[in-house]
């Protein structure tokens, strides 16, 4: 790429990989293009991302230039914008409509680029809202407070437990870490849907022993997803502890810092990026993972968000405008969480992908 | 402040690589202890034995009147500064300095002492507030030497620590952790593969090759009388130049034959070294330094049978001096060594420009010397400089 990145782009990527970023004059920016070596561009991750957006004063120049350089990535740009928010536009008209039918919204006499006028809401009406909130059978606030209970705490745990796991692969020494190096490879190939028939007899006689971890609770649940997501965790995030200089340990150590120390004061002070990243991904996929959750919590009245909102829309009764008012408010926790991550998400993913 | 003292000491690893063979040194209350050898010989793996942070296979250490094998590095009272500075990158640099203290629970006005007076001694005053990426290579280098310093250990441990500079810095950043370190009057144990740091900066140097300590002296004792051919070519800049020579006797006297050129060896050579005479008849290695050498038509009187020819095959005139690379007829000494020492320093083929056949050897003249490329030299050598190695074995022929 030559000088001429967008802005925005330039204030979320300042990690020195961005060669347009050498000509600016911003202070914070050139200091992360000196940067030398991993911690630093670690650090810089960590500590300055995202902070804040170059000030950069637009060069004077032609149309046809501006057009030939910077005008056409608008439109793809814009192009893009507008293909991703198609669905959307369209399920919050499917929501706000009483009806409640994928095809009430479009008279049939729209065909063409005329029924595109149909994705502007013809009614704004919250009854889909309200009565998703009022059924008994289909308790939404119980899916919600379920998925976002299982969310937040497996994503917080796996990335606890993985980094702790990773620490150990990646700085000690200790009989049987090649083969736990191999066995979290070999593990991580095969998704954890495959021993969907093994998890449920398990949890089956567990019920029978510990109620409260057995089929049909959401702690049961919970521990399940738990171990599907440590293998690949671990395995990533041994990729990226592996990119910390190991003196910076062993430093510490001579300054009299334990392992613990090091562990939390350290190693996951530096590996912030991939700890969130890990955190991100596991968030996101237990929102969206149904198959695992059907089998596990079948009862309607005590189950995930996925599997009830699928219920409105797999039976012979299809509610589309209840399955839109709730697929929009699930969403609201994934933007949030999204929100605050996104800055470390990009150079997150991509150190993960390359070094690990 | 404490002595160092390593006994039999052994490193050998789970894969049966054995890093460091029975390396005994005393070092000295406040002394500053160099240890050289090339890449893979040890020297690293016995410092980070001392720091604690490699297990020690066998032998003893002391530090002051304590045995620490077993002790774990923040027991040790050292302190140890790494080729890449190791600084904690999320940390300003006046917190990267008071880390360690911190951890030792110092009360905060102590800690507030302590980095302003490192900060004084190293000039890191305008930088506390900055991280680690914000510096340059000098002043991250400065950096860990501050959180050395401010620890004040019995012990410095310093793993080549200029390796990461550029050679203008390096010079001065010698200096500088030379009059740092005198200033403390803190033991140092300097690990690098530089013989120049080794040469200017410690009170003694010790020789490693693969693991097994091969000298320990000041650096003008080991420069002047190496142990071996490893020694004498690792110590010194350019190398020392070596060639096969054959031991006579002849009349009176004994005389060393070099290709075709026949020298005498005075007698208060063979005084002082009486093991020569077990090597007459036999093939001998000589040795002998650059500056032994000179300009045979620069001299009004030229001793006899004390010149070598030989045809120049490149000339560098630095001013001060010439250096003349030129091929001497005779055999090279081909030992294990002689093959490390050329690895080491890039391998000897740079000069093979107009090479003629015989031994390359590097003689620096006085700059009135008006040799050319091309032609042939007469060269008078200092035989009482000369130094003479067993063929075979490589060691130096002393008593």
């Amino acid at each position: 790429m030559s000088n001429d990145n967008g802005p925005e782009f330039l204030g979320k990527n300042p990690d020195g990989s961005n060669p347009g970023s050498r000509t600016n004059n911003d202070p914070d920016l050139q200091l992360a293009v000196n940067r030398e070596g991993q911690v630093l561009a670690m650090e810089e991750l960590a500590e300055t991302e995202g902070s804040k957006a170059p000030t950069r004063s637009a060069p004077k120049m032609s149309f046809g230039r501006w057009a030939t350089q910077l005008g056409w990535r608008h439109a793809v740009a814009i192009i893009a914008v507008l293909f991703a928010l198609f669905p959307i536009l369209y399920i919050i008209n499917v929501a706000l409509n009483p009806v409640g039918s994928l095809s009430a919204s479009c008279p049939p006499s729209k065909t063409g680029i005329s029924a595109l006028t149909c994705l502007a809401p013809s009614t704004v009406d919250f009854s889909n809202f309200t009565a998703i909130f009022n059924d008994p059978l289909k308790p939404f606030g119980t899916w919600f407070a379920n998925t976002l209970t299982l969310a937040l705490v497996v994503s917080f745990l796996s990335t606890l437990m993985s980094a702790a796991g990773a620490f150990a692969f990646s700085r000690l020494r200790f009989k049987g870490r090649r083969p736990g190096l191999l066995a979290l490879v070999l593990l991580q190939m095969f998704p954890q849907i495959l021993a969907i028939t093994a998890i449920f007899i398990l949890m089956t006689s567990i019920k029978e022993v510990f109620p409260l971890f057995g089929l049909g609770s959401v702690w049961g649940l919970l521990l399940i997803y738990l171990g599907g997501s440590l293998g690949v965790n671990t395995y990533l995030m041994k990729g990226f502890f592996d990119t910390i200089p190991v003196e910076i340990d062993e430093s510490a150590k001579i300054d009299g810092a334990s392992h613990v120390r090091i562990f939390f004061g350290l190693v996951l002070r530096l590996a912030l990026p991939v700890l969130v990243v890990v955190f991100f991904v596991t968030f996101t996929f237990i929102f969206n993972e149904l198959a695992i959750a059907r089998v596990l919590l079948p009862d309607l009245r005590d189950t995930t968000l996925a599997v009830g909102l699928n219920t409105y829309v797999s039976g012979n009764l299809q509610e589309w405008g209840k399955f839109a008012a709730g697929a929009l408010i699930s969403a609201i926790p994934m933007l949030l969480v999204f929100g605050i991550t996104q800055k470390y998400l990009v150079t997150g993913l991509t150190s993960g992908a390359v070094k690990g | 402040m404490a002595e160092v003292v390593l006994k039999h000491i052994e490193k050998l690893y789970e894969n049966g690589f054995h890093a460091v063979k029975d390396l005994n040194l005393d070092i000295a209350d406040g002394e500053f202890l160099v240890l050289v050898g090339p890449s893979g010989c040890g020297k690293s793996t016995a410092l980070r034995m001392v720091a604690g942070l490699e297990d020690i296979s066998g032998g003893d250490l002391f530090i002051g009147e304590r045995r620490v094998n077993d002790l774990p590095p923040q027991d040790r009272d050292i302190a140890m500064v790494f080729q890449s500075y190791a600084l904690y990158p999320h940390m300003s640099v006046a917190d990267n300095i008071a880390y360690g203290l911190k951890l030792r629970k110092m009360p905060k006005s102590e800690i507030q002492a302590r980095i302003k007076k490192a900060a004084d001694m190293l000039e890191l005053n305008d930088y506390l507030e900055r991280k680690p990426a914000q510096l340059s290579g000098g002043q991250r280098q400065r950096v860990a030497m501050g959180r050395a310093i401010v620890r004040e250990p019995a012990v410095f441990l310093m793993d080549e620590p200029l390796s990461n500079l550029d050679a203008k810095l390096r010079v001065q950043m010698r200096a500088e952790i030379s009059a740092v370190v005198r200033s403390l009057g803190t033991t140092t144990i300097y690990v690098t593969h530089d013989q120049v740091e080794a040469m200017t900066m410690g009170d003694r140097m010790a020789v490693m090759k693969a693991g097994v300590l091969n000298q320990v002296g000041t650096p003008q004792e080991v420069y002047d009388s190496p142990n071996n051919i490893f020694v004498a070519q690792f110590v010194g800049s350019p190398p020392m130049n070596l060639v096969q020579g054959r031991l006579e006797e002849s009349g009176d006297g004994v005389t060393v034959k070099i290709g075709e050129a026949t020298l005498e060896v005075p007698a208060s050579v063979l005084d002082e070294r009486p093991g020569l005479r077990q090597y007459l008849g036999k093939d001998v290695a000589l040795g002998l330094r650059s500056e032994d050498m000179e300009d045979a038509s620069l001299l009004k009187e030229v001793p006899p049978n004390a010149t070598l020819k030989g045809t120049v095959t490149l000339v560098e005139a630095l001013g001060s001096e010439i250096v003349v690379h030129f091929d001497l007829p005779g055999e090279a000494v081909v030992t294990d060594d002689t093959k490390l020492v050329a690895a080491e320093i890039g391998g000897d083929d740079a000069i093979d420009v107009g090479h003629t056949g015989g031994v390359k050897w590097v003689a620096s003249f006085a700059p009135r010397s008006r040799v050319r490329v091309g032609e042939d030299v007469t060269i008078v050598a200092d035989i009482e400089r000369m130094h003479w190695f067993d063929a075979h074995s490589g060691e130096a022929i002393r008593g």
